[in-house]
């Protein structure tokens, strides 16, 4: 299986190369950039499989980064890094389309497995972000859904929760397969349609939820 | 002789030579001051007969410029004059400008005569007096009319922009205020009154405004400037202060620990939260009283104790929060004990910790993937699980469950029913 072809977006050259010495034996890192412009405009030019982006960059951040290259090229996947933690830039930037999000202290081995899940196609949730998204998904602020939406956006399944809150616990997708009795790929699409609710629920909760509360 | 630098002060009275123009009290040309010392009188009153002097037809100005020209500045051998007719060549150049001045003088006489007679005579002569000031004078005096012309409110500002702005504006301007000051001369007559004074008037305002907009833009803004500077400084002796009682005390205490990577981890670990707490919600930065925090604020402090104390990760997971009581106070007190267990005994780096707050139920899981053991082979005399986390949820009307496999970790599973509804 040929290695993933990923590139790094970060302000920090001190970060860069740690995450590149953690990581450059197990896939090719095909560029890195320390800005917003030239990050769009090398990822448009060497279309990697994913990109590795920082959430907080001046120039708007990792956001505008992923917008903008979204808008022109879908088959770049992304997944978060940051140190923040600060629960509203995380959900922007998964509900912006990142296919993750996981902190910046996160061991090297389990970065790389998440780079390669992610380019597989399938999600990666770190235990912060599934409290996070079950804060937000959160039964006690359900209120009625707005009128045109489809309701089912706007709640989690008992099983999608379930699968949340082993994630929530620490437990690896593996674990979760033999706690629930399914199987990982089970597993992985029922993460997929977390991720998905995500971004196209509207309800107003989602946005509000993120400047009220501040769990980190 | 005192130095050039300080000139001496003026003796009342005593009349002091050679006369020359003072350096340290001039205002513009040092004349005033000169004389002051020259003649032993106050420089006030030097200047107040040179003031009245140009009511005169201009006659104080006059004086004034020729002392300036025929006097030398103090600690300087030539006056002006005498620099600008040096030189063969610069003599040459100065008689041609003086012929060229006089045709011109004799040229406007006409006009001068119809004007306003000899007043304007002076001010034209004092105009040549002022070019030849500025061409003959030395360069340390120029130095010094630069700054008197940079305090001069319209001059200096445009000076400080560039001499292109200044013929921009002061041109206009000049040429305004003129226009004005003719068309109100023109009272009466076929124009009638009141156009060609609402015309003048306008002329001169607008001339005004324009001489004078610069230098009321620029006081606004450096004013605002002056203020933004201000809370500059401050937030950043704010931030200063922080990062040094926090950032830089701790990696002083790292770098002595260097040699110890637990000490390392612990250290840099507790100056994270700490920083992120300060970031992030600085509302909740201090001393707290710990009986009445939230749950989700009594698991962030096990998460920072258990951390510092055993050098271990917590991965801490919050959903909802409640305000605390009893019942909180029991939970978080046996979730400690089985964070310590984990830390202790399941030789691992990373704990995680999850913490969720139901419409009735809270729920706490703490995980390791560590060696695990077996429940049922722990002796009941061991206070650490049955006595500090068991028994402590039992009488709260909690439950304990404990799962683990030698080999591959433990979970231990605290729930408790809640008494009071969600806010």
């Amino acid at each position: 299986m040929s290695q993933p072809r990923v590139f790094l977006v970060d302000d920090h050259e001190l970060i860069r190369s740690g995450i590149r010495a953690e990581i450059s034996n197990a896939v090719d890192i095909i560029g890195e950039a320390d800005e917003v412009d030239a990050a769009i405009e090398l990822i448009l030019e060497r279309l990697p499989d994913v990109v590795l982006l920082d959430v907080h960059m001046p120039d708007g951040g990792g956001l505008a980064v992923l917008s903008t290259v979204q808008a022109q090229c879908t088959n770049v996947r992304f997944l978060a890094l940051s140190v923040s933690d600060a629960a509203d830039d995380v959900i922007s930037i998964v509900r912006a389309g990142a296919r993750g999000y996981v902190t910046k202290n996160i061991l090297g081995p389990d970065l790389v497995d998440s780079i390669y899940r992610v380019h597989d196609g399938d999600v990666v949730f770190s235990p912060r972000l599934a409290g996070f998204v079950l804060d937000a998904f959160s039964s006690n602020a359900t209120g009625p859904a707005p009128r045109g939406v489809d309701p089912d956006l706007e709640q989690l399944t008992p099983r999608e929760r379930q699968v949340l809150r082993l994630i929530a616990r620490g437990y690896a997708y593996r674990d979760i397969a033999t706690e629930l009795d399914i199987s990982v790929k089970t597993v992985e699409s029922h993460v997929s349609s977390v991720l998905r609710k995500l971004q196209l629920s509207n309800r107003h909760q989602l946005t509000n939820w993120a400047s009220t509360r501040r769990l980190s | 002789m005192t130095s050039p630098l300080t000139s001496p002060i003026p003796t009342i009275g005593v009349p002091q030579r050679p006369m020359n123009r003072s350096t340290s009290h001039a205002l513009v040309g040092g004349v005033c001051a000169g004389l002051a010392v020259r003649f032993g009188v106050r420089e006030r009153t030097i200047r107040v007969l040179f003031s009245l002097a140009c009511l005169f037809f201009g006659a104080g100005l006059l004086a004034y410029l020729l002392a300036w020209l025929f006097v030398p500045r103090w600690g300087e051998n030539d006056n002006i004059a005498q620099r600008l007719t040096h030189s063969r060549r610069e003599s040459h150049i100065t008689l041609f400008s003086l012929l060229i001045a006089l045709v011109a003088l004799v040229a406007l006489g006409n006009y001068a005569r119809h004007g306003t007679g000899i007043l304007s005579w002076s001010l034209f002569l004092s105009a040549v007096a002022i070019i030849a000031v500025w061409f003959g004078s030395s360069r340390d005096e120029k130095g010094h009319l630069e700054s008197v012309i940079g305090a001069i409110p319209v001059l200096g500002t445009a000076s400080a922009r560039g001499w292109r702005a200044f013929a921009l504006r002061v041109v206009p301007g000049v040429v305004m205020l003129v226009i004005g000051l003719n068309v109100l001369g023109h009272i009466g007559g076929i124009w009638g009154g009141a156009v060609p004074a609402i015309l003048g008037a306008g002329a001169l305002a607008l001339g005004v405004a324009v001489l004078l907009a610069p230098w009321w833009l620029d006081s606004v803004r450096d004013l605002s400037r002056e203020r933004r500077e201000r809370v500059r400084v401050e937030e950043r002796a704010k931030l200063i202060a922080h990062v040094h009682d926090s950032v830089l005390q701790t990696l002083t205490l790292i770098e002595k620990a260097a040699s110890n990577p637990t000490d390392v981890v612990r250290l840099a670990r507790a100056q994270e939260r700490e920083l992120r707490q300060w970031l992030f919600s600085p509302d909740n930065v201090g001393e707290r009283d710990n009986a009445n925090d939230s749950f989700a604020q009594q698991l962030r402090s096990i998460e920072s104790d258990v951390e510092n104390d055993y050098g271990v990760t917590i991965e801490l997971v919050v959903v909802g929060d409640c305000p605390g009581d009893a019942g909180i106070a029991a939970l978080a007190a046996a979730t400690r004990e089985a964070v310590i267990n984990a830390a202790k005994w399941a030789h691992v780096t990373r704990i995680s910790v999850f913490g969720e707050v139901e419409t009735s139920l809270v729920n706490v899981f703490v995980r390791d993937t560590g060696v695990g053991f077996d429940p049922a082979h722990v002796a009941p005399d061991r206070h650490g699980i049955n006595h500090s986390i068991v028994e402590r949820m039992k009488s709260h009307g909690g439950t304990t469950e404990i799962r683990s496999t030698i080999g591959s970790g433990t979970e231990v599973h605290l729930s408790l029913v809640r008494v009071e509804i969600p806010v």
